[in-house]
């Protein structure tokens, strides 16, 4: 039997469909076609007149349409004070339709940070908030309690944007049955039980803490740039982008877009640090002996990489 | 007089949604409003942040066009600092750029307008099971291909900044990276193959004969030339736009706006206008006038934002989001910017108008502006970007270096503006630094330009204005409206400052 998805876009820039289309291995129209997905509609790609898309969402509202899956694409926007019309749709709030068919679905799936937990309009006037997250809070838009009909919480891939074979990965393995363990806060553990660190071309110079302190060194970005890859859960550098690199390798310093506290409040491009120690440290790790450890592994540092002589 | 009627229609397939409403009477369009429906208040969010921080916050407005933003943002803090770019950094910036562009074209070409060909709209067409076989989503041959093709070319942008969409390798005074000379390799081996399949698939010819097309005779003389360039997507587009008559709706205001983009390096072979790729101007009335950005202004008239009356320079715009719901003439969250206090239209056309192209000038004084002349600029553009990206590639992979990032130091108070072109036409931000931190983003989009409601003086946007006379068969499916306003490529979730239809369209105005 197909499975039915609809793609719904709410607070958001597209950049999650536009991530989604990079898949590869399989691509899109592969996947939908090995999978057998029956997409109800998607806001780029489907043809359906205006009528008939209403009479879609009638369908869907009234049980007469299975939902299989629900896949939120932006924020839930509730401002102005709550009436949630700085996002419409024909004059009434699009916060309505998400809860709609959320309750609708079999599962829903939170595309992309903003889906997940709010984004960059948490705490802003357009009084953004993810599906079940806002920020590191629990709740959002549709409460802590909520479970779809196959009886899970909203399965946050998140990422500014989601990476493509995540998703793809997950639609692969809802259609299979595969059981996703999620983290607490619910993005699946296979793609978000690593750190963007983890993979990093540029992992020796965090090693002997050889450092970039300036655009184009070629160092850890860690230290001074701002690079939150060693804090945050994602698969950046393991599995990379468009098949080729990620922000890091391409001396960008990740921004810790899995977070749930994305954005950060501080400047970016700047790391938070006491005497050059980053403020935030790697998860789990003791100040104390990280001190001791990265004074010894600077001491340590070979020449090769002090030199930039590597061709990373 | 035939039947008076108002209908909404919402359209997607445009990167966001958006309302139009139109009055129709006779069976043809006499009167039309625009609105974005969603207000993402990206402007206002960037407010006391860091300096640097448009350039991670801004290409997250748009996950279609953010390359061109974080090229804005970076040309704005270029400016704010004083700060020399190197070559080779202006070379790599403008591949991705160009990149997005080669990519973008292509996907809204097949993707989002010819979509509409396969659709039961145009069942009766002589060529609609052709389309239906190319172009019917996710399935139609063509529409296959270019999901395929169109995210391999965008491994350039990962090569140079890491990752597509949503990389901040541009930076103040350069960029973060060079990929070193055999990626510079495969950055060209990608950007071939992508140019080969565009030629074969999209042209039908080669790009030189393609630019050996001077006039709207030697374009309709081409199209019938053989099978390859009858049958490639330009020529099928032609001959399917002439039997629906996409040829004549969609006129538009007739003043065409560039920014200019993509900068020359100082030293290269490339040929460019006072120091861009792409020229600066504006075309109005067979001529082409300079472009001088302090001619640029946002009205609010007709937007449901406070706080001035008349035109404001983005210098010294606001973004103060209010609406009551009963704001007589307040139609629309979109501000409506005006250039000379003019509307202008922004894109492609624009760009070949205002770059004096032979081909799309003789098409637009013969024939006149249409959707399908609009269209038709926009599936062409490619074959003007892929000599250009070829040849900085070419110089990159050669080059001594004279390094790719010039340190700025930290970013000065004062204020700065980055104006380019993005695949949807002209894009600016402005910005003010105080304290290192921002005191003020403005930013215009090109489809703020081109759905813009009416200005302080009452005057269409150009999307409001293309819309006049429009015949509509079935008002339970008007597609013609689709076909002009997709012309325009919209992009809304672009328009920051742009609501989507939290309210219906001012009905005081509207009622008939």
């Amino acid at each position: 039997m197909s499975i039915t998805v609809y793609w719904l876009s709410a607070g958001g820039c597209g950049g999650d469909t536009m991530s989604f289309l990079g898949a590869d291995s399989p691509d899109v129209v592969e996947l939908f076609a090995a999978l057998d997905v029956d997409v109800l509609w998607h806001p780029s790609l489907s043809t359906l007149t205006a009528a008939e898309h209403e009479t879609l969402l009638g369908r869907i509202r009234s049980g007469r349409q299975r939902l299989d899956v629900l896949i939120v694409e932006g924020a839930v926007i509730r401002g102005p004070s709550g009436t949630g019309l700085y996002d419409g749709r024909h004059g009434k709030p699009k916060k309505d339709l998400v809860a709609a068919l959320a309750g609708q679905a079999g599962t829903v799936v939170a595309a992309g940070t903003c889906a997940s937990f709010g984004g960059f309009g948490v705490g802003k006037e357009i009084e953004a908030t993810g599906l079940q997250f806002q920020g590191r809070d629990k709740g959002g838009f549709l409460g802590e309690g909520f479970r779809s009909g196959s009886g899970l919480p909203v399965i946050n891939l998140a990422g500014c944007p989601c990476h493509p074979q995540v998703m793809a990965g997950a639609l692969s393995a809802l259609a299979a049955g595969v059981p996703l363990r999620l983290d607490e806060f619910n993005r699946p553990l296979n793609w978000f039980g690593v750190l963007v660190h983890q993979g990093c071309s540029r992992n020796e110079y965090h090693e002997y803490r050889v450092e970039e302190e300036e655009f184009g060194q070629k160092g850890c970005l860690f230290f001074h740039m701002g690079c939150h890859g060693p804090l945050v859960p994602g698969p950046c550098n393991k599995l990379l982008w468009n098949n080729r690199s990620s922000k890091p390798r391409a001396g960008v310093p990740c921004f810790g877009c899995t977070d749930p506290g994305f954005p950060q409040k501080s400047p970016f491009f700047l790391t938070p640090n006491i005497e050059g120690v980053p403020l935030a440290l790697p998860s789990g790790v003791s100040r104390a002996h990280y001190l001791v450890y990265k004074g010894m592994a600077a001491a340590a540092a070979p020449d090769r990489l002090k030199k930039r002589e590597t061709g990373v | 007089m035939g039947e008076r009627k108002v209908l909404d229609i919402p359209l997607n397939r445009a990167e966001g949604d958006l309302e139009i409403r139109v009055e129709v009477e006779g069976g043809v369009v006499t009167d039309a409003w625009s609105a974005g429906t969603m207000y993402r208040g990206f402007e206002n969010l960037l407010v006391g942040r860091g300096a640097l921080d448009g350039l991670v916050v801004t290409p997250r407005i748009c996950g279609i066009c953010t390359t061109t933003h974080l090229t804005a943002a970076v040309l704005a803090l270029d400016d704010a600092a004083c700060v020399r770019v190197p070559d080779d950094a202006v070379r790599l910036r403008n591949v991705a750029l160009a990149t997005e562009h080669v990519q973008s074209d292509v996907r809204q070409a097949v993707l989002m307008y010819m979509a509409d060909f396969a659709g039961a709209a145009h069942a009766g067409h002589s060529l609609h099971d052709e389309a239906v076989r190319r172009y019917a989503p996710l399935k139609g041959g063509v529409a296959t291909d270019t999901i395929r093709e169109t995210k391999r070319v965008l491994e350039i942008v990962a090569i140079i900044g890491g990752q597509w969409p949503h990389s901040s390798f541009m930076v103040p005074g350069g960029v973060t990276h060079r990929p070193e000379a055999t990626e510079i390799l495969r950055c060209r081996h990608i950007l071939h193959r992508y140019r080969e399949w565009y030629e074969r698939r999209v042209l039908g010819c080669s790009i030189g004969r393609w630019r050996e097309i001077r006039t709207a005779g030697d374009l309709d003389a081409w199209v019938e030339e053989n099978g390859a360039q009858r049958n490639g997507e330009i020529g099928f587009f032609m001959r399917f736009c002439r039997e629906a008559c996409l040829d004549s709706i969609g006129r538009g205001c007739g003043r065409f706006l560039s920014f200019g983009g993509l900068d020359l390096p100082a030293a290269t072979r490339t040929k460019g206008r006072r120091g861009k790729l792409v020229a600066a101007g504006l075309a109005h009335g067979g001529k082409v006038h300079a472009f001088d950005q302090a001619k640029i202004a946002e009205h609010i008239a007709s937007s449901w934002f406070e706080g001035y009356e008349g035109g404001r320079h983005p210098f010294e715009g606001l973004t103060r989001p209010y609406a009551s719901g009963d704001e007589a003439g307040r139609y629309s969250w979109a501000k409506a910017p005006r250039y000379d206090g003019h509307p202008a239209e922004t894109g492609p056309l624009a760009e070949l108008l205002v770059a004096r192209d032979p081909l799309f000038t003789d098409l637009v004084t013969e024939r006149g502006p249409s959707a399908m002349v609009r269209q038709l600029a926009r599936m062409a553009r490619p074959a003007i970007l892929f000599d250009a990206m070829d040849q900085w590639l070419d110089e990159l992979m050669r080059s001594e270096g004279d390094g790719f990032h010039t340190s700025p130091g930290a970013i000065r108070d004062g204020r700065g503006m980055g104006l380019t072109q993005a695949a949807r036409g002209a894009l600016g931000h402005w910005v003010t630094i105080a304290g290192g931190r921002i005191q003020r983003y403005q930013i215009i989009t090109p489809t703020a330009w081109n759905a813009s409601p009416r200005d302080s003086a009452g005057v269409r946007g150009p999307w409001e204005e293309a819309l006049i006379g429009t015949p509509v068969r079935d008002p339970a499916n008007p597609v013609e409206i689709g076909h002009v306003i997709r012309s325009f490529d919209p992009c809304l979730v672009c328009c920051v400052h742009s609501v989507k239809g939290g309210r219906s369209l001012g009905r005081a105005v509207l009622q008939v």
